[in-house]
């Protein structure tokens, strides 16, 4: 991901080409760069060593120093130099089993991995949930983020966006079965902690517990630091706690994963704003020497109508959905306006639902098309009884006494697109209707709370009134003062405030240690190879996504009860089958351009293995073509593509999907392997005019040639 | 242009945008997916999550983006 080309590689191919040039003439010579080119190759493979690094320079060295000629010396010096020069590369393909360039195909990570922010090792994860080991699933993904849970029912989970068994059908349910595995894994009680680093007596001061704050507070905690969290509210969490509805994210289960931060030795101070209940110059006072701001975006965006600011039961909906949080469970009103057509607006709808509230409208100004919330939010919704008015637009709030009683307003129509292919709303002339409410609540957007911050004061802010950070490090203008999370993202996701805590907490250890900070984004990490399931090609074509279970529209409608009801052991172990292991599988289409081109034969239907045009799949397909000849197999350049012979059959399979599986058949004269009569009979079609004497028997080449040779011999070559 | 969830992108150019950073300019040509669009107001000026096509999710300005395709 950090560059176009990977040193590692190149190394490989420059030795290689070296080797193949016949340049290095002296045997000595020769043996030694072909030792560094092994240990090379083991590199870009995955299979090296701590060693390895130390032996390919001691090669080097050998060849600089005793080489008995200049070619010799020169290929010595030209490895030390380059491996000296790229350290970094040949230590992170060591450590990480991870090619960030992409360019080593054992080593390149599943697409599904790189679009995760906190970048999951999905594939490894998946199939341990397939394997029963859901505490092993936890940890993987605890590697990368110490959220599985809350992140396995509200992540918006872009790997599935990006999965490729998308392109075939539907894309693995990765967020249900992170969910799954976390559950059944504190369940069992088997939900561990890591082996934190022995205390390093460093404090850093993270100001807010939400998910980036706390993501942070984790990875320092496990590196030996000393980690306070301040936290203005009465609960840790954050938006999490406080912006999500508990039928959506349960509050227990943020508790429990907050609480396992917590039993890591990070102090946690509720009730604790700073700027006012403590100051900077107290908290450096207290020793802490470093900071980390994730205050998120708790403001909220006004109206700007009239009757907004001073009519009782005007509520926007940040300060509403965190006061339903915190326990008042009391109705805004009989009949509920929320304004706004985002997932808060669509939050703060079904909340009001739940509390009992009889009519709730959203109102949204332009049409159900460009309504930004997520779709399956706006059709649960829907589901539950909430109303919307499309093409609507505010324009006063209406009130007697003191309280809302309706909300004036007028119909849109959308604009032709404009240049930027924006379509606006025009309020339409005499259009002005009022919709009767006793609560207006307006969802239309969130802002950063600064109030407190000044103390910070070389903190640098963009237009967008979010600090302005290096994305890289999560580093502000201020030395020694980070920042994450919706403050620097604006109103964002739960598993980008964890990709930052965690980029932050690695800046934040470089910056203790001095080591220099990166320059480029991390890349995410395989964490394990793990095999593959034996799949028979039909099956995994027929598996279907799960449609998981939802509570019951009436109850629903009524309780705060989680609505999604998780995965049964079954949908989960199947699903776990359905992944097509794209951490073996880089998808670089050899196989099908062999079977088709070379071959002639096109037995591999696999149009997934297209990003931008993906064309058809059919995994049966491969069944009723394949001669299993593995010519795929053999050119595959990771070993996703397998031939086997196995029982008296061969097996061809793809990442442990079985496509084909042909009877073998044996030499007629000494028993030898002939494959399978498909196989036998391509070759004898090819090879029917130079050996014609065989006919039908199925004997293998070397007894056809002696059979063939046999005759030769009776032939006497006529004279000159 | 409104972005939505789903839609496939090409970075063409590179932003005008105070948040566009040096890395970014390895990313102009990829295609990706938008996965998180701004889902509380559609405003033209939000930062918008693409996951780029082996190349990670990034959240981006988006007078770079163009739609490819549905």
């Amino acid at each position: 991901m950090t560059s176009h080309t990977c040193s590692v590689k190149s190394l490989h191919e420059q030795l290689r080409d070296t080797l193949g040039s016949g340049k290095l003439t002296h045997p000595w010579c020769r043996q030694k760069v072909s030792e560094i080119f092994d240990l090379v190759h083991d590199v870009s493979q995955g299979q090296a060593g701590p060693d390895h690094l130390d032996s390919i320079l001691e090669l080097a060295g050998q060849l600089t120093d005793r080489g008995p000629a200049a070619d010799c010396r020169e290929s010595g010096e030209f490895v030390t130099a380059f491996v000296e020069e790229n350290r970094e590369a040949f230590q992170s393909h060591i450590s990480t089993h991870t090619c960030p360039s992409g360019h080593c195909p054992m080593l390149t990570p599943a697409p599904c991995q790189m679009a995760c922010p906190a970048g999951i090792d999905v594939p490894s994860y998946v199939t341990l949930v397939g394997q029963g080991k859901y505490a092993e699933a936890v940890s993987v993904i605890r590697r990368d983020n110490p959220f599985p849970w809350v992140c396995g029912l509200v992540c918006t989970h872009p790997c599935e966006f990006m999965c490729v068994r998308g392109r075939m059908d539907s894309p693995i349910a990765i967020m249900d079965l992170k969910g799954f595995a976390a559950e059944k894994s504190m369940s069992a009680r088997q939900y561990a902690n890591p082996e934190p680093l022995p205390d390093n007596c460093r404090k850093v001061c993270i100001v807010g517990a939400g998910p980036g704050g706390l993501t942070a507070a984790y990875y320092l905690a496990l590196r030996g630091y000393r980690v306070t969290v301040l936290e203005a509210l009465p609960v840790a969490g954050g938006m999490m706690m406080v912006g999500i509805p508990r039928y959506r994210l349960p509050r227990e289960v943020i508790d429990r994963e907050v609480a396992m931060i917590e039993s890591l030795g990070v102090e946690l101070r509720l009730n604790t704003r700073f700027g006012k209940d403590v100051t900077l110059e107290a908290l450096r006072a207290e020793g802490y020497e470093a900071f980390l701001l994730a205050i998120g975006t708790h403001g909220t965006y006004k109206l700007r109508i009239p009757g907004e600011e001073d009519l009782e039961g005007v509520l926007p909906a940040v300060p509403f959905l965190r006061r339903v949080s915190l326990g008042d469970h009391r109705m805004p009103g009989g009949r509920v306006a929320v304004v706004g057509g985002g997932n808060v607006a669509i939050d703060a709808a079904r909340t009001s639902l739940r509390l009992g509230c009889e009519q709730v409208h959203i109102l949204y100004r332009r049409t159900h098309a460009e309504m930004p919330a997520h779709h399956e939010e706006v059709v649960e919704a829907e589901e539950e009884g909430v109303q919307f008015s499309f093409l609507t637009i505010p324009k006063e709030i209406r009130g007697e006494n003191g309280r809302v009683t309706g909300i004036v307003c007028v119909r849109a129509e959308l604009s032709e697109p404009d240049s930027s292919g924006r379509r606006r709303p025009v309020p339409v002339e005499g259009s002005e209707h009022v919709i009767p409410a006793d609560a207006v609540i307006p969802a239309i957007g969130q802002e950063v709370q600064s109030k407190g911050l000044e103390a910070f004061e070389q903190v640098d802010w963009t237009r967008r009134s979010t600090i302005r950070v290096d994305t890289v490090t999560m580093q502000t203008h201020q030395e020694g003062v980070f920042a994450v999370g919706d403050a620097v993202t604006g109103p964002a996701t739960v598993v980008e405030a964890i990709s930052g805590g965690k980029k932050a907490a690695s800046a934040i250890h470089r910056y203790f240690e001095g080591i220099a900070q990166p320059a480029l984004p991390a890349v995410p990490v395989r964490r394990r190879r793990l095999e593959s399931f034996e799949v028979p090609g039909a099956l995994k074509s027929d598996l279907k996504r799960p449609e998981m279970s939802l509570l019951g529209r009436e109850r629903r409608r009524i309780t705060f009860q989680q609505v999604r009801l998780g995965l049964t052991d079954q949908q989960a172990h199947d699903e776990s089958r359905r992944c097509l292991r794209c951490d073996i599988c880089i998808r670089c289409g050899k196989c099908v351009e062999i079977c088709r081109d070379k071959m002639g034969i096109g037995a591999l239907q696999l149009g997934y293995l297209d990003f931008d045009e993906p064309g058809p799949t059919d995994m049966r397909i491969t069944a009723e073509r394949c001669i299993a000849c593995g010519a795929c197999a053999t050119n595959c350049p990771t070993g996703a593509m397998q031939i086997t012979d196995e029982d008296g059959y061969r097996v061809l399979s793809l990442c442990g999907t079985v496509l084909n599986r042909l009877q073998l058949e044996y030499c007629e004269i000494c028993g030898e392997v002939l494959g399978p009569a498909r196989y036998h009979d391509y070759i004898m079609k090819r090879v029917r005019d130079i050996s014609p004497e065989m006919g039908s028997r199925r004997v293998c080449l070397d007894c056809a040639r002696s059979k063939s040779g046999g005759r030769h011999a009776e032939i006497t070559p006529p004279r000159e | 242009m409104t972005f939505r969830q789903g839609q496939k992108v090409k970075i063409y150019r590179r932003s005008e945008d105070e948040s566009w950073e040096d890395y970014m300019e390895e990313f102009i040509g990829l295609h990706g997916i938008i996965t998180d669009p701004d889902t509380s107001k559609n405003d033209p000026e939000a930062l918008i999550e693409v996951s780029l096509d082996e190349k990670g999710t990034h959240r981006l300005p988006q007078d770079c983006l163009r739609v490819i395709g549905q």
